[in-house]
């Protein structure tokens, strides 16, 4: 609110100019005025004066002639004085100057002399009629007569008596000082209504003005106010403004949000809605102004806390306010939000634990105590057995259902003081703290025990267990990481020492798991970090020598082992369960990258993309599904494609075994090729193989390399060449590497060939180059008059 | 009615021009005498014509003077105070008066003038023994 009110400007500049105008001429109007009424009044002050000499003359002249005949008769008098008297008055009246006293009159006074030319013709008349009439009384006492045409004011008096003549004179002077008088007190008249009227001029006009501006004030205030009044009262801000006597000011959305009239807010009213431990802290700040920021609650009309946040503004020594203003916010909404997003980022959205970042920061905080009482603690890690299965073959929300389940069970166990946390997949993690090595034992035993319980999800009845890893921490200082990873070995060993069980961490352990373990951790981030590519080595017809296809073979290039060939990581894959994973980014880059070279147009008829399968992917019940989709995204017909799965995978007795076959029948009735990998290795007998769908029969590479060092070895390798025909199936000779080795495979009948002889695996891009052009690449290897 | 009353406006205007006409012939029949006054003279022409006459007195100042007509062979009476002319006494001879007049001011006097002699004056105080007086001759 503050600073709106700096930034909100009532007046335009076009305002502002139209005001500084009418103020101006307010101004001037108003002074000129002032000018106007003090000129005046001295200006009528002066010619009340000069009117007063004026109308004196009159008398004066008159005085003259009886003091001329008092004194003719003997008598006292002093006509000089008066004549001295009436001359020095006519000159002061005409070209202005002191004005004597009369005795027994006013005071001698000064004059300013007339400038209208018609006013000074007559006052110099007058002083022509003064001249004359003086000289004539001065004639008369000396007993002389004047003539007429001695006479300066144009007269002619032609009567001898000198008393009547002197009469006559005084007379004349007399009449026209009356008229002078007359005149200068018409002119006065008139100056007197000239400036009365402009001081009305200047008087309405000043009034208009003031009027003008006090409209333009008026106007402007009231826009200020109203734009004030509509920020404060549209605003959802709250406004209140407190005082010594409580709150004095409550805005509109204050009685809006505790749907309460103002009146019931003033004074203690709004206090009563406030968080009772938030109410001292309010009180204060609207005591003191301070601190400027304050986060307290209200309980609105339903009864919910709500959480503002206030600014404080004191503004006490404002005169217009006197108060401390609270511009208040509701953010319940967004400290929900905030508490909402931290309870996600520590909290595993399926399971509603802790996630790893929040056990992290628990077992650190666990071992800062640790360090300080000696009290020792534990780490349970548990890996949960066959969930891999569960979620394959009921699907994912079974398998949510589960976590979710043995999370309950869990939870159930422990303390309320310790802490259960999913890290992430089926990998719950326990922190027991100021527990011992038998306690955290037996507690991780009863973790287990509980685990295994039935449990049902989707109809089903599940029997879960899992491997469980435990580290021990005697007290003292410990790091977490190290907790982590020694739990984590533990868990390893006990995976591989059966399932449902667990294991105490031993430092021997660390020797004998550590490197593997550090490899399952790179695998996995591996798969996230898209650190794995496929190479493919071509397949050569033998009779035509033309690429019939590839087989497609994952290739890890990890950043810290460089391009890590498959036997380093596929066991190990195989063991942990991220086979399925693995198997899985295969089966949709080796579709996508077919269908690219497909409609790129660089396949001949007939081309399949071969991939290796797990025995764990078929295990999953899920192949076919996954198979489906990786075509169906790719956009790829199923003809295109071609399993490779090992003959130790089929040979299983048992529904497992049917559960193969099952998968195995949908995808080849869909078009997909089949292949034994490995052929011969497995012991697996010909009514076996029958039962399943096959395509082509890999003859293993030791078998291929036998041919050249026994003709008992060779005998056994026709064998099985003979054996993939029998089948009716195609025979492939895997690793051929010399041309010997060409022409004893395609003696014995082989249909196609791969190998070094041919074609290292290559990338992408470098069989696009075979395929644009294989005869180029491959004519030389095919001998002359070859079988067709 | 509204041309009736049109009619009507118009026949006034009509009356009026007419009659100005009239009285513009008429005047135009009576001559003009120019008269000056001025501190202290009065001066006009010493013979003026029988009949409707009209005394165009012009006043060059200073002062305010008066401007009267009398038909009179002989000095007119003074009032008591034996400087201004007793009105009173000549006021049946006494065939036209201006009161006074502003010094640059031009007034019109219509006065019907018989045979005989007429005396013009300003009564103001003083102002006829000063010397504003004149005689004229009406043939």
């Amino acid at each position: 609110m503050r600073r709106a009110s700096r930034h909100f400007s009532p007046f335009s500049s076009r305002g502002r100019r139209t005001l500084l105008a009418i103020v101006l001429t307010f101004a001037i109007s108003s002074t000129l005025s002032v000018a106007v009424s003090i000129w005046a009044t001295s200006r009528s002050k002066h010619q009340a004066a000069v009117i007063q000499v004026a109308a004196r003359q009159r008398t004066l002249a008159e005085r003259y002639v009886q003091e001329v005949l008092l004194l003719q008769s003997g008598k006292r008098a002093d006509p000089a004085k008066t004549a001295a008297i009436l001359r020095e008055s006519a000159l002061a009246l005409l070209d202005g100057g002191p004005v004597p006293s009369v005795d027994g009159d006013d005071d001698e006074t000064t004059i300013v002399g007339q400038t209208d030319p018609r006013v000074r013709a007559e006052l110099r008349q007058q002083l022509n009629l003064v001249t004359d009439l003086t000289e004539a009384g001065a004639a008369y006492l000396r007993g002389q007569t004047l003539p007429n045409s001695e006479l300066t004011a144009d007269e002619r008096v032609e009567v001898k008596d000198p008393v009547q003549r002197l009469r006559i004179l005084a007379a004349l002077t007399s009449n026209v000082s009356l008229n002078a008088a007359r005149s200068i007190a018409a002119r006065a008249d008139r100056q007197i209504v000239d400036l009365v009227r402009l001081q009305i001029a200047l008087g309405v006009g000043g009034l208009l003005m003031s009027l003008a501006f006090a409209f333009a004030i008026m106007t402007a205030t009231r826009r200020q106010t109203a734009h004030f009044r509509s920020l404060v009262t549209a605003s959802t801000d709250l406004v209140l403004v407190f005082g010594q006597d409580g709150c004095r000011y409550a805005s509109r959305s204050v009685s809006r949000a505790l749907e309460q009239e103002e009146p019931e807010l003033l004074g203690n009213g709004f206090a009563q809605f406030v968080h009772p431990d938030d109410r001292a802290a309010l009180a204060d700040a609207c005591l003191n102004g301070r601190p400027t920021e304050l986060l307290f609650r209200i309980q609105d009309p339903f009864g919910a806390w709500r959480q503002l946040e206030a600014h404080v503004t004191d503004l006490r020594d404002d005169k217009h306010v006197a108060g401390v203003v609270l511009n208040a916010r509701d953010v319940s909404e967004r400290v929900r939000l905030e508490e909402e997003l931290t309870r996600q980022a520590f909290h595993d959205g399926l399971t509603g634990l802790p996630n790893r970042a929040l056990f992290r920061d628990r077992l650190d905080q666990a071992l800062a105590r640790s360090q300080r009482s000696g009290e020792p603690l534990a780490v349970l890690l548990l890996d949960l057995d066959g969930f891999k299965q569960v979620n394959d073959s009921l699907g994912h929300d079974a398998g949510d259902q589960l976590l979710a389940e043995v999370a309950r069970r869990l939870a159930a166990v422990v303390r309320p003081s310790d802490t259960v946390a999913r890290l992430g997949g089926d990998e719950f993690a326990v922190l027991l703290e100021e527990s011992d090595d038998s306690a955290s034992v037996s507690l991780g035993g009863r973790l287990l025990e509980r685990l295994e319980d039935t449990i049902t999800v989707g109809g089903h009845e599940l029997a879960v267990g899992g491997s469980m890893g435990i580290a021990l921490h005697a007290g003292g200082a410990g790091a977490g990481e190290e907790l982590l990873r020694d739990a984590d070995v533990a868990m390893y060993a006990a995976k591989e020492a059966g399932n449902g069980g667990y294991e105490l961490f031993q430092p021997d352990m660390a020797r004998q798991f550590g490197e593997l373990l550090g490899l399952k951790q790179e695998l996995r981030l591996g798969l996230d970090r898209n650190e794995f590519l496929l190479h493919y080595q071509p397949e050569i017809a033998l009779g035509t020598a033309t690429i019939v296809g590839v087989e497609a073979l994952l290739r890890w290039n990890s950043p810290t082992r460089g391009l890590t060939p498959p036997l380093r990581f596929i066991p190990l894959a195989e063991a942990s369960g991220l086979i399925v994973k693995l198997g899985e980014f295969v089966l949709r880059e080796a579709c996508a990258q077919t269908a690219r070279w497909r409609a790129d147009r660089l396949l001949p008829e007939p081309f399949v993309t071969w991939v290796n399968v797990s025995g764990k992917q078929i295990a999953t019940g899920q192949l076919h599904t996954v198979v489906q989709r990786a075509l169906v995204d790719a956009g790829l017909p199923a003809e295109y494609l071609g399993l490779e799965i090992t003959e130790t995978a089929l040979i299983e007795e048992g529904p497992s075994r049917e559960r193969a076959r099952f998968q195995l029948e949908a995808l080849h009735e869909l078009g997909v090729r089949i292949a034994i990998d490995d052929f011969g290795t497995g012991f697996s007998s010909l009514g076996q193989l029958r039962d399943f769908p096959l395509d082509m029969i890999k003859v293993d590479r030791s078998f291929v390399h036998g041919v050249e060092r026994s003709d008992k070895e060779a005998a056994i390798t026709a064998n099985l060449v003979s054996l993939a025909h029998a089948l009716g199936v195609v025979a492939i000779a895997e690793g051929i590497e010399s041309e010997e080795q060409l022409a004893s495979m395609r003696a014995l009948g082989c249909d196609l060939a791969q190998g070094f002889l041919f074609a290292h695996p290559l990338t992408a891009s470098e069989l696009e180059v075979v395929l644009e052009n294989p005869s180029a690449a491959f004519a030389l290897t095919v001998p002359q008059g070859s079988p067709t | 009615m509204r041309n009736a009353a049109r009619c009507t406006a118009l026949l006034f205007l009509l009356g009026v021009v007419v009659g100005c006409g009239a009285s513009g012939a008429k005047s135009a029949h009576a001559p003009t005498v120019r008269v000056t006054v001025q501190d202290f003279r009065i001066k006009a022409p010493k013979r003026v014509p029988a009949g409707d006459v009209v005394f165009l007195v012009q006043n060059k100042g200073p002062d305010a003077h008066e401007f009267i007509v009398v038909r009179s062979d002989q000095r007119l009476p003074l009032r008591k105070d034996d400087v201004t002319a007793d009105e009173d006494a000549f006021e049946k001879l006494t065939v036209g008066v201006l009161e006074p007049g502003a010094p640059g001011s031009v007034r019109k006097l219509r006065v019907r003038l018989e045979r005989g002699h007429y005396e013009l004056l300003c009564n103001m105080s003083g102002h006829y023994l000063g010397g504003m007086r004149t005689e004229i001759e009406v043939t």
